[in-house]
């Protein structure tokens, strides 16, 4: 088995999805990250449908998306570390994670998972994270959401 | 449009993505909804000068703290102690002094030997009765119960303002004296320090504020040191002269001759008065004592508990070293010497390690002691003063943190009155001490009398005992009050008597003026807030026709249809020349020629804002007149000399008058 040492970042892009997933994800990679003194990006996408543009006006306007961002920016900051918030506007998520990733240079992913069923009871893993762990060409760690009461 | 936005292309064909440019986010944060926190970059001043100021600051105090650095860590008993004691256990430095300068001073000087331990032992008596009482304020006010808040509590405003005058005067005196008896413990080692007394004082006061406008972390254990080892050696000084004494017989030794030759009061012809005044120059050994029931909410819990128990080891320790210093100096006949200064506990000191490293070593503590005592006053002034502040007794900037968190008006003050006692006083301790119990006794007086009152008012259990030993403490401490203030009016305690007056109408005309300020402000929460109902009009005094006026002109119109500009000249033809090229380039503004042969300027300004308002149709609403002053902005602080002197006299002379609006428009060059 490698050394868990061995096998940390010195790159992490960190995707948001502004749900509740995001703090631990971020604390997570941030309590890895003070280790090696390693670099964090934090990437939230804001997909566009096709009834606009690809430039029209939306993310920049909302406090919401900036929110998220910012509060990933705090938890960084209570360790110490500097993270890079990066807003982005895409008609797909997976695909603009996948390449802000591959542009920064990263040598790790995260993302968060949340826990859905299908109708019918199936665990529902959504289009985002497949595409992820099938392109990214870096380590991608998916962290899945604990079971809530609802969901079980 | 918040933003800009840059198009990136992915890996595959149609994958593309815009990243969005978030402007607000070096210097602000969203953490609610149309929550906006400012980060440091949003506080850095933009103008270089008061970046220059920004960076000195910084230097000096340190770079700004974040609200969340505050500490509020808990004591243990132990270094609560250290930190909380530091005052009262370093007045036994001074207090023997004071009881043996007083049977000098009287011509009684070899009545010390005989008497001043007598007089100590009451004094200690006194302290059990205040410590017993005090501990019933740790159990009453878990909170903090501080004089101030106890009578607030249960007499009201103008008691608890007396209390807190009392207060106030006494952490002043704390500093000056425990600064200058700190100056004299380092002088009585080293007696060539002697000329430089002040000096010494007002610079440690000068460090001391400057720490504390760092922000200095009053738990730290750097503050713990100081008492622990003053205690240690001041336990073993007593130890080893109490051995000298008892076992071998050293003491009992005659006081010194020229003592002996200036004494002139015998034995049998001690009066009362005598006896009264020596009780009252010691009764500042008490001096510090409720700063453990101040400090309540700093104990670690259970926090009553612990705080009562931890003012009564306190209490122990001082009555300890109070009287067995007192013994030692009398039975070694030790009297205090002026040039050059050597103090009683300096003399014993000297006498029982011998003048060695041992003797230099104590002396350090006990001017690190005296010095830390002095800072204790640092935390306690600037937070009362900011207490008084948020109850509107003090003005508001008191209860504003500066940039490293702590209450810098206070500290800032506190070391000025201080430093300036300290200079009135030559760097004396003697010649602040009349000054100094008289408050504090005040202070313990009010403090009971209202825990007299809180056990009559809760009647919680057990509070019949608890009210008769806030009653016994009540009239003790009373009693010292008016001794005190009575033997040493004369020598200083009237000052305090009318000081405190003073500061308690002080602080209630302050109060009722920001109680009328806010009557005048006060909005009525029924009012729904509906859009002006005034008509608007705006007067732009202009200069000529330049560029800064025409967008004078221009924000000008977009407030009112009513817009005039006014000029002032004592050259009528000048104003014709003006008023063509104005009508052919300022069309539909007119402009409105004041020929002042006196040369005048803004009164002639004023005089026609005057016939406007006269003008007015009296059945209308007075409207809302808005000046609007063309101003250019200079590039250099120099230059601001050459600009805009007319507009800022104007300005002052507006300003006030009724339903009038100053608007600076600034023109700003573009290199």
């Amino acid at each position: 088995m490698p050394d868990i040492e061995t096998s940390l970042f010195r790159r992490a892009v960190v995707a948001l999805n502004g749900g509740p997933s995001d703090a631990r994800i971020v604390r997570l990679v941030a309590a890895q990250a003070v280790k090696t003194k390693a670099e964090l990006i934090a990437v939230h996408v804001v997909e566009i449908d096709w009834t606009l543009p690809l430039d029209a006006d939306i993310a920049g306007r909302s406090e919401d998306v900036q929110r998220v961002l910012d509060s990933a920016e705090t938890i960084a900051e209570a360790h110490k570390l500097t993270m890079e918030p990066v807003l982005l506007q895409a008609r797909d998520v997976a695909a603009a994670i996948v390449d802000e990733a591959t542009e920064r240079d990263a040598d790790l992913l995260v993302v968060g998972l949340p826990y859905r069923k299908r109708f019918g009871g199936e665990f529902a893993i959504g289009r985002t994270v497949p595409y992820i762990l099938q392109n990214a060409p870096c380590a991608v760690w998916v962290v899945r959401e604990p079971m809530s009461e609802e969901t079980t | 449009m918040i933003g800009g936005r840059r198009p990136l292309q992915g890996r595959k064909l149609g994958d593309k993505r815009l990243r969005v440019e978030r402007p607000h986010a070096p210097y602000f944060r969203y953490t609610g909804k149309g929550q906006l926190t400012a980060k440091e970059a949003a506080s850095i001043p933009t103008t270089p000068g008061a970046r220059l100021i920004a960076r000195i600051r910084a230097v000096l105090l340190g770079r700004p703290l974040h609200q969340d650095a505050e500490l509020g860590e808990r004591l243990s008993k132990r270094k609560a102690l250290a930190i909380f004691s530091s005052d009262a256990i370093s007045s036994s430095a001074y207090a023997t002094e004071e009881i043996i300068l007083a049977f000098t001073l009287a011509g009684a000087g070899a009545l010390a030997v005989g008497l001043a331990l007598e007089v100590a032992i009451a004094i200690a008596v006194l302290l059990a009765v205040v410590a017993f009482s005090y501990r019933q304020v740790c159990v009453a006010y878990p909170t903090g119960g501080g004089s101030y808040s106890v009578s607030k509590a249960n007499f009201g405003k103008v008691a608890s303002l007396v209390a807190a005058s009392a207060l106030l005067i006494d952490y002043n005196l704390t500093a000056a004296v425990s600064t200058s008896s700190a100056v004299e413990q380092l002088v009585s080692a080293i007696p060539g320090l002697d000329p430089l007394r002040v000096g010494i004082g007002v610079t440690a006061l000068g460090l001391i504020t400057l720490a504390n406008l760092r922000g200095v972390r009053e738990a730290g254990n750097i503050f713990a040191v100081p008492t622990y080892l003053f205690l240690f050696s001041a336990l073993m000084m007593i130890a080893i002269g109490a051995y000298r004494i008892l076992v071998l017989n050293e003491g009992h030794q005659p006081p010194p001759p020229e003592i002996v030759a200036s004494t002139t009061v015998t034995a049998q012809a001690v009066g009362v008065v005598l006896l009264l005044r020596a009780f009252a120059s010691g009764a500042v050994a008490l001096t510090g004592t409720e700063a453990i029931a101040t400090g309540v909410p700093a104990f670690k819990p259970p926090e009553s508990r612990n705080a009562a128990t931890t003012l009564l080891v306190m209490a122990g320790i001082l009555a300890v070293l109070f009287v067995g210093i007192t013994f030692l100096a009398t039975n070694f006949a030790v009297y205090p010497i002026e040039h050059p200064k050597q103090t009683v506990i300096a003399q014993v000191a000297r006498i029982v390690y011998g003048d060695n490293i041992a003797f230099f070593a104590f002396q350090t503590f006990t001017a690190l002691l005296l010095f830390l005592a002095a800072n204790t006053s640092f935390a306690a002034f600037p937070r009362l003063a900011a207490v008084l502040g948020e109850d509107g007794f003090f003005p508001r900037q008191f209860s504003f943190r500066g940039d490293r968190l702590a209450f810098s008006t206070g500290i800032v003050l506190l070391g000025l009155i201080a430093a300036s006692l300290v200079v009135v006083a030559g760097g004396h301790t003697h010649a602040l001490i009349p000054l100094y119990a008289v408050g504090v006794f005040i202070d313990f007086t009010i403090s009971q009398a209202g825990m007299i009152r809180h056990w009559l008012r809760t009647r919680s259990p057990g509070w019949k005992r608890r009210l008769v030993i806030n009653a016994v403490g009540c009239v003790a401490t009373a009693i010292v009050a008016i001794v005190v203030t009575s033997v040493k009016f004369v020598d200083g305690a009237w000052f305090v008597v009318v000081l405190i007056p003073i500061l308690v109408s002080m602080m209630l005309f302050i109060r009722r003026e920001y109680d009328d300020q806010e009557r005048e402000l006060d909005v009525r929460e029924d009012i729904i807030i509906e859009g002006p109902h005034r008509e608007q009009r705006v007067v732009i005094p202009v200069n000529g026709i330049n560029r800064a006026v025409v967008q004078a002109v221009n924000f000008g119109r977009t407030m009112s249809r009513d817009v005039r500009a006014v000029y002032v000249t004592e050259d009528s033809e000048e104003g014709e020349g003006l008023r063509q090229r104005w009508e052919r380039q300022v069309p539909g503004v007119p402009l409105v020629i004041v020929e002042s042969p006196y040369r005048a300027v803004i009164s002639p300004v004023l005089a026609y804002l005057d016939v406007l308002d006269q003008a007015w149709p009296p059945d209308k609403e007075a409207p809302i007149t808005i000046v609007v002053l063309p101003e250019y902005v200079a590039r250099h602080w120099w230059e601001r000399l050459l600009y805009n002197q007319t507009a800022k006299r104007l300005k002052a002379a507006i300003l006030g008058r009724e339903h009038t609006v100053i608007a600076d428009v600034p023109y700003r060059r573009d290199r």
